[in-house]
């Protein structure tokens, strides 16, 4: 791939909200957003409680339809899809709370995971036809490239419930992974974990964005949020109050007042 | 090695008449064989798809009155001037499509109770077998009522220099059994290490997930019972033609409860476990009879069921392969403490 090329990939905009704005029972939770995302980019929403975070999260990925504005993807209006035909898009969401196979071994968890790529029908898989046997070869491949990219290969026969919590996440991004997305959500991944697992997760969103998905977090942990984004946008009361990237941010005036309060002028 | 075990396993129970030609014997391993077969189908549904079916003796019955009913052809007026005129069918063709007809009945099933699960699934499952047993009592025109269906005919066999053959003697339908217990085993564990099988026990494991990795769940939870159901209706099958009378009390609950104890003490979701399970409680009623009173038979039987699931509650096969990994495992010193007494070593 030419250096030109990449460069003009980077440039494209894969995501982007245009006005949207979101009323739930009178309250306004998003306020006209507007926002757009990068290729290949690790982008954080963040913002103080009630920001309007997991609304823009959820009017995202489909699950919630916005009362006006348009969402883009891949210039494609995806406004008030159902979450189904977003995923098959390339929109991928992980879940907040820890979700895999538990009594399935690890190995097994990515395996089942890569469900929608297989096609051998039930007959080719009775009989053990090659057909057969060459996709679960294909799949099996898979499954260890991926077991590698998540560091998990020496954990592929444990149960998935005997996991650690924070490996538990990891194979969760792992089967949200094999969907093979375009644009990863992740909902508070951090939440709950150690710092070092934190930082095993920061460096396997860092591998995920470095294979070219783009990565949308919604999080919390202002030390990852900081430390890996490329650029961040900061909402607050329904409202895009900042967006750049993380040096601006911290020195954002607007920043310091939504999270820290206007009359703190020591901090 | 598995597969080795397995085939080994397979010699082994098919020399069983050779060694031990007691047609008193047989006759039990036989009719173990056929409740381990509808344990197996049971298996499928209760162990992989986790969805317990508490009506299975429903599949069982409608299999062996659908196989005796099309070999001895049958005359029922249905009202309204209708009559249908079955005539006696080659008893092999009425073998398959009583297996046709409890998958049918099977995805019947499933997509109406799908709709609904856990308690409801339950209920709606006895229900069904609870309706089977009325209409077999019931409609005499077709199912002869409490008088049960006589004279079915038994499988038979073209085998090389002998003709066909009636499958009739004690030893002979030991060998039928056994070959459908093979091809019914063979058929889930084929099936469950699949992608089919692997999407079967997802929707056990997390249905929420399994949805969102693509798996459709409502047709692989009808799948699933097709199967099963197909399954325990070639048991039913082999029951009829064997035993050759069938009565309304094939679809007693007992039966049910009897393939869920096999299924769950061998352990649920394990391939082997309703084998285990199966030749367990199948064979220790017979087994018992003659060395104690029968009171006490069943005493033990009740004791035995209680110890297997207060302390394998998983079941005997996962407690087998557990103790297997156990004795394998070499017992690790931790690395720290290792180093420790090296270096205590060096220096003493």
């Amino acid at each position: 791939m030419t250096l030109a090329k990449q460069a003009s990939e980077k440039e494209q905009i894969v995501l982007s909200l245009e006005g949207v704005t979101m009323k739930i029972a009178g309250l306004v939770a998003l306020n006209d957003v507007t926002f757009s995302i990068p290729a290949g980019k690790i982008v954080s929403l963040i913002g103080p409680n009630g920001a309007g975070k997991t609304t823009a999260y959820n009017v995202i990925s489909g699950y919630m339809a916005p009362t006006s504005g348009m969402v883009r993807l891949f210039d494609e209006d995806i406004t008030g899809h159902t979450p189904h035909s977003i995923a098959a898009r390339g929109l991928v969401r992980s879940f907040q709370r820890t979700s895999v196979f538990d009594d399935q071994t690890v190995f097994d968890n990515l395996l089942t995971a890569y469900h929608l790529q297989g096609r051998a029908s039930l007959i080719q898989s009775l009989l053990r036809l090659p057909e057969f046997r060459r996709e679960e070869a294909r799949l099996k491949k898979q499954v260890w490239e991926m077991l590698d990219f998540l560091e998990l290969r020496h954990r592929a026969d444990e149960r998935a419930a005997s996991l650690s919590y924070g490996e538990q996440r990891i194979l969760g991004v792992g089967i949200a992974l094999a969907a093979s997305p375009k644009i990863l959500l992740l909902d508070e991944p951090a939440a709950g974990l150690n710092p070092s697992e934190t930082d095993e997760f920061k460096a396997m969103i860092r591998r995920i964005g470095n294979s070219g998905i783009t990565v949308l977090l919604v999080e919390h942990d202002m030390h990852m949020v900081m430390s890996i984004s490329d650029q961040i946008v900061v909402l607050n009361q329904g409202q895009v109050i900042a967006e750049g990237d993380p040096q601006d941010i911290q020195n954002n005036p607007a920043v310091i007042e939504a999270y820290l309060g206007s009359g703190v002028k020591r901090a | 090695m598995n597969w080795k075990f397995f085939g080994v396993f397979v010699v082994c129970l098919g020399l069983f008449p050779l060694v031990w030609p007691d047609p008193y014997i047989l006759s039990v391993m036989g009719s173990a064989g056929i409740m381990i077969i509808a344990a197996i189908s049971l298996n499928l549904l209760l162990g992989y798809t986790g969805q317990l079916s508490l009506g299975h003796a429903a599949f069982f019955g409608i299999g062996a009155y659908t196989s005796a009913l099309m070999s001895l052809g049958f005359n029922v007026d249905l009202g309204f001037g209708i009559t249908v005129q079955v005539d006696p069918k080659p008893v092999w063709a009425a073998f398959a499509t009583a297996i046709v007809v409890t998958a049918f009945f099977g995805w019947l099933v499933g997509k109406l109770a799908f709709k609904v699960r856990g308690a409801y699934f339950v209920v709606i499952t006895i229900s069904f077998a609870q309706v089977m047993r009325m209409i077999s009592l019931n409609w005499t025109d077709l199912t002869e009522g409490p008088m049960g269906m006589i004279s079915i005919p038994p499988l038979s066999l073209w085998l090389p220099g002998e003709g066909v053959v009636n499958l009739t003697s004690k030893a002979e339908i030991y060998w039928l059994v056994l070959a459908v217990g093979v091809i019914a085993y063979l058929l889930v564990a084929m099936l469950v290490k699949s992608r089919q099988g692997r999407a079967m026990i997802a929707l056990r494991e997390n249905e929420t997930l399994a949805t969102s990795v693509g798996i459709p769940v409502t047709y692989f939870l009808a799948l699933a019972a097709v199967i099963s159901a197909a399954i325990a209706g070639a048991a039913g099958g082999l029951y009829a033609h064997t035993v050759r009378i069938i009565d309304p009390d094939v679809f007693l609950f007992i039966y049910t409860v009897t393939m869920v104890i096999m299924v769950v003490a061998g352990g649920k979701g394990t391939l082997g476990g309703p084998v285990v399970g199966g030749l367990i409680f199948g064979l220790m009623p017979e087994l018992l009879r003659g060395v104690v009173q029968p009171e006490v038979q069943w005493v033990i039987y009740g004791i035995t069921m209680i110890l297997i699931l207060l302390f394998l509650p998983r079941g005997l096969v996962p407690a087998i392969y557990d103790f297997i990994a156990w004795v394998r495992t070499p017992i690790a010193i931790p690395v720290r403490e290792s180093k420790r007494a090296l270096s205590a070593g060096a220096k003493s």
